[in-house]
């Protein structure tokens, strides 16, 4: 199943269609893997050129191909795909059991966990110069809180975000919980329905 | 989101009393409470076929019960 959505390609200075995979498979995983990491060595390899330094995103040493085998078909693990010219421009892995909220008033509620979210890195403004397409973390995010809806969790949406990732989720909204010392101290950020339904609006 | 197909479901009573009963404690429609369901269902089925085993555990009285899943 695919979805068209909306990117804002810098390079063309203007809005492009773009297409939500609401499911990718192993394969689809690797050839992304090979994309951006072969993207990422050559980045690398002109910053040593040029004897700068490149600030390589925290998601760097993911391996997708790894995490969808690991999910493999099952349906609580929904891996989404927003690609433009048969390349992911981001990858985004769910949870979509098992999960709860914490904020005070939603505490207990079931929630879609973002497992894990990245764009490309030729989309990453530490990584390039000049990046091509903005708004591939916003439309998954989007896509993560239709999930929710579609699954009857009201927009509840829950993560831990990689450090580089914080201003980008407090930018959409989302409330932060704190470090959590049970998963590698990152930030716990959570979308409440009010929250969810301003940020679709 | 995925297109869906629809399908006639046939509960009993005491089916569709817990039914309802899920669905307003988990604060879900009935449809979600049983897609919910379904998901769970084919994650507990893979990885009892990998092997795995289910367990319910009770710390204070330091038990554990295995649960059979059909």
């Amino acid at each position: 199943m695919t979805l068209e959505v909306a990117l804002e390609d810098r390079h063309a200075g203007h809005i492009v269609p773009a297409t939500l995979v609401e499911r990718i498979d192993v394969t689809y995983a690797r050839r992304t893997d090979d994309l951006w990491l072969t993207f990422l060595a050559a980045e690398v390899a002109r910053a040593r050129a040029a004897a700068t330094s490149l600030s390589l995103p925290e998601h760097a040493h993911w391996r997708w191909e790894r995490k969808v085998a690991a999910a493999g078909h099952l349906l609580p693990y929904p891996t989404l795909a927003i690609e433009f010219e048969s390349e992911a421009q981001g990858l985004m892995m769910l949870k979509t059991d098992g999960e709860f909220a914490r904020l005070p008033g939603e505490t207990g509620k079931p929630l879609v966990y973002v497992v894990f979210l990245a764009t490309a890195p030729w989309n990453l403004p530490a990584v390039v110069a000049r990046p091509r397409f903005r708004g591939v973390g916003t439309v998954l995010l989007r896509a993560a809180v239709e999930t929710s809806l579609d699954l009857g969790f009201k927009g509840r949406l829950g993560l831990h975000s990689l450090s580089q990732s914080e201003p980008f989720y407090a930018g959409l909204g989302m409330t932060a919980l704190g470090n959590d010392p049970k998963k590698e101290n990152l930030n716990y950020c959570e979308m409440t329905p009010a929250q969810a339904v301003a940020f679709v609006r | 989101m995925a297109a869906k197909r629809t399908m006639t479901l046939n509960l009993t009573e005491a089916e569709m009393a817990a039914l309802e009963q899920l669905s307003t404690e988990k604060d879900m429609s009935k449809t979600a409470v049983l897609r919910q369901a379904l998901r769970l269902y084919q994650v507990i089925t893979a990885r009892l076929q990998d092997g795995e085993k289910l367990f319910f555990e009770d710390e204070i009285a330091k038990a554990k019960k295995e649960l059979v899943v059909l």
